[in-house]
């Protein structure tokens, strides 16, 4: 009855709408999938568990043990008092690193005062353009969704999606995300959002503000995910245009998101219901 | 029995690709492996059999990953169809031919995602620059690597396929 050709074309054409369609209704939040968003995490989140603790094992195995095996052989060709200095030395500043870390994240914990969970990273994105992060500590362990993730260098992101035992967290480096903040010095208000090159922005904050390279950037508290005065990063350029309400400024997180292993959640973040009006 | 096969494989991709890449500071810029998975069965495998398991494993990829919710089944579903179509216009024995499919393949999934971001969104666009070189380095690897994955997915299929008839001979017997 019609030309195939024209099928064909009619057909994809339907095709890119019906997809159109589906993806802006699944990118609506309030949209439920009743538990289908959860599957891949609970499937994949147990086998990389137990890769990340394979790699750390091995890693650790390498470092410690072997390591230490070629630098025996090393002392035992030169001298053997020397070789167990340097062994002794090697050891203590692996101690002494690991008890740093430690006693910055035990400080942190002290002093943020909230109820936390620490919990370990053992999945990153497997896209290179979103920045999320899967965490071993899900609704068992009191994680719900939009709970504030944190380090000791500041702030980690959000948890997004939480199954039993593993939860999604969405880095504040990732273009979905959007943190209420202050410059530390002079209050000066706006948002950070995420940008693709790892690095954030800071938004909408008005022209009238003086703010100079290196000011601290930290939470406003009013967005009523992050709790008001962590650390977001420091400022790293200032464009004041000649036009416009805003200024465009960039800010650096301060924390290395190329070397998270451990994150803390806040299980008692200040909570906000939004209730729409009818 | 085929699908516990691909379900393997496309577990042992993700794992790779989520753990193990991200310590390798070489393959920081690597393209989507499970894509390379796609290319291997729109080109050897008939579509009643692939089709469920694009769906599925398009489905795992948006629960772990931090990008819009449907794009991965999109993607490799518009991957899979192109590569289908490819088949019929060009002649598949040919070794540049393979080279072309990974590249397009790899290009095609990233101009998905910039096309999805522009529809959803309009104030956070990606960076020019950084896209543009992203891409080109992850089209690069998928040039350098892809064949060779298509190989090793082939030979794995091959063995696996022995590996079942060597059980069902058994059980004949």
């Amino acid at each position: 009855m019609f030309p195939k050709k024209n099928v064909v074309i009619v057909g994809i054409l339907f095709l890119v709408v019906i997809n159109i369609i589906i993806l802006f209704v699944s990118n609506r939040r309030q949209f439920s999938l009743y538990g289908a968003e959860r599957i891949g995490i609970s499937i994949v989140a147990p086998f990389q568990n137990i890769v990340t603790h394979s790699i750390c094992f091995v890693r650790d195995m390498w470092r410690h043990y072997f390591f230490l095996v070629s630098a025996a052989k090393e002392a035992e060709n030169l001298r053997r008092a020397l070789s167990c200095a340097i062994e002794k030395n090697n050891r203590c500043v692996e101690i002494e690193l690991s008890n740093l870390r430690l006693r910055n994240l035990l400080n942190f914990r002290k002093s943020i005062a909230n109820q936390i969970v620490a919990a370990e990273v053992i999945g990153k994105d497997p896209a290179l353009w979103f920045k999320t992060i899967i965490i071993d500590k899900g609704r068992a362990d009191g994680v719900k969704k939009s709970f504030p993730v944190v380090v000791a260098e500041g702030i980690a992101g959000q948890v997004i999606d939480v199954s039993n035992h593993y939860s999604k967290v969405l880095l504040i480096i990732d273009r979905n995300s959007a943190v209420d903040a202050l410059v530390q010095g002079n209050r000066a208000r706006g948002v950070v959002t995420g940008e693709s090159t790892g690095r954030c922005l800071f938004k909408y904050v008005l022209r009238k503000h003086d703010l100079s390279v290196g000011g601290a950037v930290v939470t406003s508290g009013l967005d009523g995910v992050f709790p008001k005065g962590l650390r977001i990063g420091r400022i790293s350029g200032v464009i004041k245009r000649n036009s416009g309400m805003f200024q465009k400024i960039t800010v650096t997180p301060y924390v290395d998101f190329e070397k998270l292993e451990e994150v803390l959640v806040i299980l008692n973040s200040p909570k906000h219901e939004f209730v729409s009006k009818q | 029995m085929t699908y516990c096969f691909y379900a393997g494989i496309c577990l042992c991709l993700i794992i790779f690709q989520t753990t193990i890449i991200p310590y390798i500071s070489i393959f920081a810029s690597c393209y989507d492996l499970l894509s390379m998975f796609i290319i291997y069965l729109a080109l050897y495998r008939p579509a009643r059999e692939s089709i469920p398991v694009i769906l599925f494993f398009g489905l795992v990829m948006d629960n772990i990953s931090g990008g819009p919710f449907c794009f991965y089944i999109m993607s490799y579903f518009w991957l899979f169809l192109w590569i289908k179509a490819a088949i019929k216009l060009l002649y598949i024995n040919n070794r540049f031919f393979l080279l072309f499919i990974v590249a397009s393949g790899v290009l095609m999934e990233n101009l998905i995602l910039f096309g999805v971001a522009v529809i959803l969104e309009t104030d956070s666009q990606f960076s020019e620059a950084f896209s543009i070189r992203t891409v080109s380095v992850q089209v690069l690897w998928a040039i350098l690597t892809g064949p060779f994955f298509l190989m090793f997915f082939s030979k794995m299929h091959n063995g696996w396929n022995k590996f079942k008839g060597l059980i069902a001979g058994d059980n004949g017997q």
